[in-house]
Formats: structure tokens, sequence, C-alpha cells
């Protein structure tokens, strides 16, 4: 199709529109919070501490991300422009993930340092000003997120299908080519989230540790006292681990989502056969690829509607306030039920527009019952955390196991959950008779699930900056009945934040099955691309096939009329010594015999003994396992499920090992700020705050390089040992115990969390009590768990399989050089 | 430079002299010039004409004189042991109670003859000399009067205790937000005294860590012997978090 004929579709334009007004509603809660008063000067200095110390903090992560991020830009153009493994944009897809997702954090922590001390002076106003000035700080951030990954999505989309062609001549990209080029900018959106959260979890926790080991435990200083040399740190931390991580997390979980399901919409009509009621592929392949980017723009608008249902009266209960937040997310989540009903007969046909439907309703209840299920486990309101509390009574030992305990048992909900809602999205889009429509029903299972992303991010963001604003509130000295506001605001955050990590979780799961269909299509076209970086057309020839090695072939056909040659390029799966082949060019069957030395001839052939080449753009994913015997009997892929598992464990204890150092780094400065500056604790001189922000920032970033080192170069390691069947076996293994243990550490953290919340509240001896310090130490165990480790595997699972879809084409054509020197097949 | 007295009258019975006020003496003992964890700290203010040769208060201008630099002389003490005995209880004037970072609250004393006997049982801390947890049916001012009676075999010449809570839930259990070690035992002890009234006081525990000790504060703090009982009424916590905010919350901590 040349580019006049191909105007934008009608539904782009929904895209970036929305994209848009979030971006602009985002501008607009923005102002209205600067235009908010900051208080007394005291409140203004503690809020500029943070703020600077925020910012310092973002610099230089910033910094140590460039690096890598031209590093890798520089490996990938290698791979692209050297090697030919990839799309030549990839460099630049991956350049604009990261700088997109980075940004959004930027936003999100920017407004979020701006707003804890107005929330404070909100809440010194009336409890629901401060709740709404809270909310809309973290609507910011939630709608930042939705609105530039969606502004991205979009004009990459208008880019490749409208001007890639234009600019650089040559043939209008195909769908499935824009999709996985696409898919490539998750991995810097990815690595981006990976730094943000294993440095930000890192940073967090080194300040909190360092705060309340020497600050509480040794000096009897409490939480939030301005003489804590690590308090200012603790309060950035809050920011950088729990607002800028988790938008650069939810970020990619959201993009990578759409982009996974348009990939698999695209490919669910190449190799799942053209649906009823379109006549042309095209049509179909566009129609099943504007669904995820269409519910994912209108839930936009229906989580910004949602945004104005949350507010709450004076004096509210813990149940009022929750209720206030519940009515946004369940408003907007009904409501994209209700306009999906709508939109989505409309795109696609009917015979799968209700069961797409379905799977998006699903996709929501499931990200529902993952967040409640989280509450249930890790708030304080429900038995098994104060089943904590109660083993806190006997010790310390039977604190830890039980909280071990409680964690482990925690993951059946999100598990069951996510198993359920992928059997039924699948069943419900007709996968059990027709595989690719059910991949694509899970995919949009999980767009369902993101839908809602900017009301949900927005309860998320909205944890640290109420709890911010109750230090704020502390430090400030402000008068009791404003601290009893923040106080209320900030325990509404701490369920929040819980649910918030138990829907990143969720969704970083169901995703995953999406990305994972999504490799298969990388390799699709990493073979293609093999093909046709190698082929040497030969003028004259009709037919001419290129040995690539490996039972892998690239065709040159010409077109039927001559006029221009295409390269269709395909591959043998299995073949016989003789190469004889039966194609299908333009949907017609084609019998050839391929000589093997580059050329072949067209042969009418009812010889049943011949055997099929199977062309790569038709191809189903069975034909993919068949290939590269992805099979459970295959030791490569049963290496690679144990790979997988081993990742989850080792970058978990260098997440938490981290921790430990930069922690005692922290502790060591507290405690020589205490030695040295004499009057710190008299009131009269004042801590240096900013070298103890500096010190966990220099810890955070130097400890951050291992694990995410470690969990980019294990995907391409692997897939050169071990192929394709070693990398999916990787991305099995990584997702199951990585969602597994995610959900384990950060309920069971959660739950440790609240468990001495709920001791401090005058249970089992409150505050100092030998209970209260056992759990004290649940606490501190926990404070990783949750905070650092949990929260950093979802991103895990998620880079290895953005790292293995973008570096799929080196794998595709290095792997079995390597398996085949090694002798271990190919 | 003014020259204070204070008595230290917990773990360690000291006299001290300084040219710090009493909020900064406090902060100063309880962590020092630099971070240093000495747990809380209660101390009386002394009337500063007080003398007594006994306890060498004679040489206290001599001895608390500020640093050759000009700063003031933080603690000199004048005498150890047995102190609280033979400083006469009018001399006495304000309690401080600081806490592990040295936040610093004043309580008034006044002299204490009403019976206010409530009901019973108590519990006392024994603060100095004793540092016992006992419960006991006696009223405090009972019970002042019991264990510095001369004409007893047991008995010290002056006692300064805390009366602590205990109290009952609905089940007869010690309140949840109690921070005491083994809650059962105390409510063994409790029923103990209860059933037996010819028992006066029963030991709980002889050396407890005061562990959270200023959320167990009762009625009040008591100084006294047989000829009389200086009483400091403690406040009541809603008074604490709104009037004294900062230093109930380092108090809360432990």
């Amino acid at each position: 199709m040349d580019s006049v004929g191909r105007p934008l579709p009608g539904w782009w334009h929904v895209t970036w529109i929305c994209a848009v007004i979030a971006l602009l509603s985002a501008a607009c809660f923005y102002r209205w919070i600067m235009a908010q008063s900051e208080g007394n000067a005291r409140m203004q200095e503690i809020a500029q501490y943070v703020r600077d110390g925020a910012y310092a903090y973002l610099r230089r992560q910033y910094r140590v991300v460039a690096i890598f991020f031209v590093v890798v830009s520089a490996l990938l153009a290698i791979m692209s422009f050297g090697l030919e493994v990839q799309h030549r944009l990839v460099p630049f897809a991956f350049l604009t993930g990261g700088f997109f997702s980075g940004l959004a954090g930027f936003f999100g922590m920017k407004t979020a340092t701006s707003a804890s001390a107005r929330t404070a002076e909100g809440a010194s106003h009336s409890l629901d000003q401060g709740l709404k000035i809270a909310f809309r700080a973290g609507s910011v951030m939630g709608l930042t997120v939705v609105g530039l990954a969606m502004l991205d999505i979009s004009l990459w989309f208008l880019y490749l299908y409208k001007f890639h062609h234009q600019i650089f001549g040559g043939e209008p990209m195909s769908l499935e080519s824009i999709t996985v080029v696409m898919l490539c900018f998750g991995m810097g959106a990815s690595s981006q989230a990976l730094f943000a959260r294993v440095g930000g979890g890192i940073y967090t926790k080194a300040a909190d540790v360092g705060a309340d080991l020497v600050g509480k435990v040794e000096a009897g200083i409490p939480e939030d006292d301005p003489r804590n040399p690590a308090t200012i740190a603790d309060n950035v931390g809050d920011n950088v681990g729990d607002v800028a991580g988790m938008g650069a997390d939810l970020y990619e979980s959201y993009a990578g989502s759409i982009l996974a399901t348009m990939a698999l919409g695209v490919a669910a009509v190449s190799f799942g056969g053209m649906p009823e009621g379109f006549d042309n592929a095209f049509s179909a392949q566009l129609a099943f690829l504007s669904a995820p980017m269409v519910l994912a723009s209108v839930g936009i608008l229906l989580s910004l509607a949602g945004i104005f249902l949350v507010t709450t009266k004076e004096g509210a209960s813990m149940k009022e306030l929750m209720w206030a937040l519940n009515k946004g997310i369940w408003g907007s989540s009904a409501l994209v039920v209700v306009v999906a009903s709508v939109v989505i007969p409309m795109l696609l046909p009917a015979s799968i527009a209700w069961g797409v439907v379905a799977a998006i309703t699903i996709g929501l209840v499931v990200g529902l019952i993952i967040g409640y299920g989280t509450e249930y486990y890790t708030s304080a309101e429900y038995q098994p955390t104060r089943g904590i509390a109660d083993q806190a009574v006997s010790g310390t030992g039977p604190l830890i196991i039980d909280g071990i305990a409680v964690g482990l048992m925690s993951a059946w909900i999100p598990i069951t959950a996510v198993c359920i809602g992928m059997l039924v999205s699948f069943g419900m889009c007709h996968g059990f008779e027709n595989l690719a429509m059910g991949l694509y029903g899970v995919g949009m299972a999980s767009v369902g699930m993101l839908s809602t992303l900017g009301i949900t991010l927005a309860t998320d963001a909205y944890g640290p900056i109420a709890d911010n604003a109750g230090g704020n509130a502390e430090m400030a000295g402000l008068p009791k009945q404003v601290r009893e506001r923040t106080d209320a605001l900030d325990s509404l955050g701490n369920t929040t934040a819980a649910v918030g990590k138990g829907f990143a979780i969720g969704s970083a799961a169901l995703t995953s099955l999406a990305l994972l269909a999504a490799y298969i299509e990388e390799v699709r076209v990493g073979i293609h691309r093999e093909a046709v970086a190698v082929y040497q057309v030969e003028e004259g020839a009709g037919y001419n096939a290129v040995d690539l090695g490996f039972g892998k072939y690239g065709l040159y056909l010409a077109s039927a009329d001559g006029s221009h040659h295409e390269n269709y390029t395909i591959s043998t799966f299995r073949s016989t010594a003789d190469h004889a082949v039966d194609v299908v060019v333009d949907g017609k069957p084609v019998s050839m015999i391929v000589n093997h030395l580059g050329s072949s001839v067209r042969q009418a052939s009812d010889d049943s003994l011949i055997a099929q080449l199977i062309a790569t753009t038709p191809a189903g994913l069975f034909d993919f396992m068949d290939y590269y015997d992805i099979t459970l009997m295959n030791p490569k892929v049963l290496v690679g499920v144990f790979s997988g598992v081993l990742m989850v464990f080792v970058f978990g204890a260098m997440t938490m090992k981290a921790v430990g150092r930069a922690a005692m780094a922290m502790v060591m400065e507290v405690r020589r700020q205490f030695r040295e500056m004499p009057g710190i604790m008299e009131g009269t001189t004042t801590p240096d705050y900013a070298r103890c922000v500096a010190i966990s920032t220099a810890g955070a970033q130097r400890e951050m390089i291992r694990p995410s080192l470690l969990a980019v170069l294990a995907p391409v390691l692997i897939g050169l040992l071990l192929g394709v069947a070693g990398v999916m076996g990787l991305l099995v293994g990584g997702l199951c115990a990585g969602f597994a243990m995610a959900v384990f550490m950060a309920n069971a953290g959660g739950a440790w969390d609240n468990a001495k919340k709920l001791i401090e509240t005058g249970q089992h001896g409150g505050k100092g009590s030998d209970a209260h310090k056992s759990a004290v130490v649940g606490d501190t165990v926990g404070d990783p768990f949750k905070d650092t480790t949990g929260p950093s595997l979802n991103i895990l699972i998620k880079l290895m399989n953005m790292v293995s879809i973008v570096f799929a084409g080196l794998v595709v054509k290095f792997a079995p050089e390597i398996a085949s020197f090694l002798g271990m097949g190919q | 430079m003014d020259i204070h007295l204070y008595l230290m009258c917990y773990r360690t019975e000291a006299l001290v002299a300084s040219q710090l006020e009493a909020e900064e003496f406090g902060s100063y003992m309880a962590v020092g010039t630099r971070k240093k964890t000495f747990g809380n700290v209660l101390f009386f203010e002394i009337d500063p004409t007080f003398r007594s040769t006994e306890l060498h208060l004679e040489q206290v201008e001599a001895k608390c004189k500020p640093h050759p630099d000009g700063t003031p002389r933080r603690s000199k003490y004048m005498s150890l042991y047995r102190v609280m005995e033979r400083i006469p209880l009018p001399a006495y004037g304000k309690l401080y109670l600081t806490t592990r970072d040295g936040r610093v609250l004043a309580l008034d004393g006044r002299n204490f003859d009403d019976e206010q006997n409530t009901g019973g049982p108590f519990m006392y801390a024994e603060l100095c000399p004793l540092t016992s947890r006992l419960v006991s049916h006696l009223s405090p001012k009972a019970f002042c009067q019991r264990i510095t009676n001369p004409a007893t075999t047991v008995y010290v010449p002056r006692i300064f205790f805390a009366d602590t809570q205990i109290e009952l839930d609905s089940d007869g259990h010690l309140a949840g937000y109690l921070p005491y070690a083994n809650p059962s035992h105390i409510e063994d002890c409790l029923r103990e005294v209860e059933e037996r009234p010819d028992k006066l006081g029963k030991t709980v525990d002889r050396n407890p860590p005061l562990v959270a000790f200023y959320r167990t504060i009762a009625s009040g703090f008591y100084l006294g012997d047989s000829t009389g009982i200086k009483f400091y009424s403690y406040p009541d916590v809603a008074s604490l978090d709104a009037d004294h905010h900062e230093w109930w919350r380092s108090a809360s901590m432990g």
C-alpha cells in the first residue's frame, strides 16, 4: 500500500487527543497545587530541604542512567546498523522510551515534593482540603504517566505508519514491523524503571534504616524529628522510591501492555486467520491494533472523571476516607466497562468484540481483586496482620515466622486471580479454538487492568505525599488538629501504597504473558530480518533461495507483474534432504524445490512426502515452538526455567545486600554527626541533612548498577547460550518465581509494617514495649522486602522480557552458531 | 552565673551542682554534649540556698565555677549515695522528667495529705532508694508511711516512687496498651493482694527495666517519709499530647 493510499485511521486522533487532555489536566492540577499556600516559613524551609534532596538524587541518577543509555544505544546501533539483526529505529525507540519514562517520574516527583507542605497547610483548613491537594498531586503523577505513555505511543505510530517510508523511502512499514519496533521502546522504559525502582528502593530504605536505627533506637528520637540528620533523606526517599520509582514502573507496565497487545493483535490476524467482518488482512490488523490504544485512551478520560469524584467531609473516619478514594477508582472502572461495551464493538467484529469486552472487564476485576487482596493481607484491620502483632508478644522469632507465613500465604489471591483471569479472558476470546485470539484476549485483559491507571496511580502517589505532609506538620510543630488530619491522610496513604504495589505486581504478571507472546513476534521478525540481510537478489531470477543454515532459508519471490521486487523471506522449520518446500505467496500455495545452492524452481507437486517450508509471517506460535523445540523435555528450556528462578533469587539477594551496605554508610554518618556536632540533640545546631542525602544518593547509585546489569545481561547471555528455547524458559521461570516472590515480599513487608503500627496504637503494650521492639525488628526486615526488592522484582520480570524482545534478532542469528560450536544442537 | 542544685534520683542517686537551667541540665544528662544513650533521667531541683556540710554544699561556690573558656559548669557532683533522705522535704522543688533524647517535662510538687484512696489495688514503681515494682492495696499515702516507718523491721528513711497504671479490660486482663513485660504475672499478683487483705504488698519484679516508663504513670510521683509526702501530679495523655507534644512524643518512644 503506498503512502498516499494510507490515510491515518480516525481512531488515531482519539489517542493523541486523550494524551494531550491528560497532560493538560495534569498541568492544570499542578498550577492549582502551586497556587495553594505552602504554609509558614518553617514549613517552606522543610519542604525545600526535601525538594533539594530529591533533585540532587534525581540529577545523580539521571547521570548514571544517561551513561547506561548511551552505552546500550551504541550497542543497539551496532546491532541495527552493523549486524543488521534488528530494525534501525530500535536505538531511537529505546531512547524515547527511557526519556518519557524518566520524564514521567521527574514530573511526578516535582509535584509530590511541592505538594507535601501544601497538603499540611491544606489540612490546617480542613481534612477535605488536605485530601484534595494530596490526591490532586498524586493525580498529576497518574495523568502524566498515562499522558506521556500514550503520547509516545501515538507519535511513534504516526511516524512509523505515515512518515517513515516517506522520509527514508521504500515500502510503507507493515503493521507487524510497526508494532515490534514500537515494542522496543518498552526496553527503554523498563531500563529507566529498573534504575528508578532499584535506585529509589535502595535510597529510601538506606535512609529509613539509618534514620530508624540511630535516630530512633539509639538516640530515642521520634519519627520526623528535625534533630535526626537522616530525617530529610528519609522524606526524600519516600518520593524517589514510591513516587518516581512507582511512576517509571507503571509507565512501563502501561506502555508495555498496550504495545504487546497491539503486536499480538496484528499477529493474531497474521497467523490466526482473518476474522469475520473484514475484507482484507490489513484492515483487520489495523482494527485489532487499534483496540488497546483506543481503550487505554478512553480510560484516561474516565480516570480523569474518577479523580473528580474523590472528596470527603470534615472529620471523616478511616472508612469514609477509603471510600472517598474507592468511589473514584470504582467509578472509573465501571465507566471503562460501559464505554468499552460501546467502543470495542465499533472497532472489532461482533464475533470477537464481546469476548474482548469480557476480557477487559476481567482485567479490571483482577486488578481490583489483587489490590484488595493485598489490603486484606497487609491492613491492620484484618486478621493476618493482627495475627503477626499477636505473635510479637511471644518475641521476635515468632513475629518473623508469622510474617513470612502471611507473606507466603498472601500469594494465593493475586496468583489465583491472575490465573483465572488469564484462562477466562483467553477462553472468552475463543483462545481454545484460536490461540492467537486467546492471547490477544489476555493482552486486552492487561490493558483493561491498566486502563484506569490514571486514577490508580494517583492513589499510589498520594501515599508518600500524605506521609511527607505528616512529616512536615510534625517538624514544623503544627497544631494538634492539623497533625491529626495529616495522620489520618497518612494512614490512608499506607493502605493505598500497599494496594498500589500489589496492583503493580499483578499488572506485571498479566502483561508478561502478552510480552511472552510478543517475544515470539520479535523472533518471527528476527528470522525474517536475518534472511533479508543476507539475501542477494539475482536480476532475472524468478526464485532464489539462500541457505541461512540451521534449517532456515531466505527466499526471494518476484511480484506477479514483475513491476517491483518484493523480498518475501521465509524460513523452513522442517525440511527434507531434497529441500522440497511448499510456501504460500499472496495467500496461494506455491510448491518449489530449493536446490540449496541459491536458486529455486517452481514445481507443481502432489508428493505428500514433500515437507513444507513455513513462511515466518503466517507461521503460528506452535510452529515456532516446534522449530525451537520449546518443550519441557528440552533441557535448554528447563535450564532456562531454572535460570529465571535463580535470577529472581540472585537479584533479590543483591538488592537486599545493597540496602544493607547503603544503610550502614548512613548509620555511620548519622553517628558521626551526633558525635562531631554538639548541639544537634539540644536543637541548637542544624544537622547536615544534605550530607545524609548525598550519602544515600551515592549508595543507591553505586549499589543499583550490579543488579541492573544482571537484569540486562542475563537474558542476552542465556539467549546466546541456550537460544530461543532457553530464553522462553528464562522468561517463564522469572515470571512465575518473580511474581510469587514479589507478592510474598511486598505483602510480608507491608504486614510487618502495619503490625508495628497496630502495636503503636496501643495494642500489646504499645510503643516502647517488648512487643513493639519485636515489631520494629520485623518492620526493619520488611522494609527492603516491600520497598526495594519486592517492587523491583516486577520490573525484573518485565525488563527481562523487554531485553529478550530487543535482542531477539541477535539471539536468532547467533545462538544457533554458538550452540553448534558448543555441540548443543542449534 | 547562678548555681543550681539538682538531685538525680533514679539508678544514680547524686546531688549535682550546675550552672545550667533545669531544661538544659536534663538534656545534658540525657544526651551529653554528644549523643550518648543514658536512658531516661529523673531529677529534682533543690532549693539553691539549701546548704549542708554533710553533703559538702559549703564548697559548692568554690567547685561549681565556669570553665576557663567562660562556658558554664554543666555538672559538679557534690555528693553520692543516701543523698535523697538528707535533704529536707521543703527544699525539694520541681521534679523534671527527661526522655532519652533530652526532652524535659517539669512537674510541680505539692504537699500531699489527702487519702485519695480510689480503691486500689495499686502498682508502684519504686525509684529511689529501692527499685522494685510491687502491687499493694495500700493507697500512696499509706504505702509511703508504711515503707518509711522506722517502727517496722523493713523500711527505708525516705521513698521516691511512682503510681503506675493497672487499667483492666472487661475480661479482667491488663489493658493492651500497657507496656509491661509480663502482664499475666502482674494479674496474678493483683489477684493475690486482693484475695489476701492481710498481705500489704507483693513484689512483681525486683529490678524491672522501666520500659516506656512515662507511658505507665498513673496519678503521678510521690516523695515522702513518715513526716510528710510531696506529690507531683502527672498530666493526663490528652494534656501531654496537646500541651507538651514534643516531650510526649519522645516519652512515648520508650
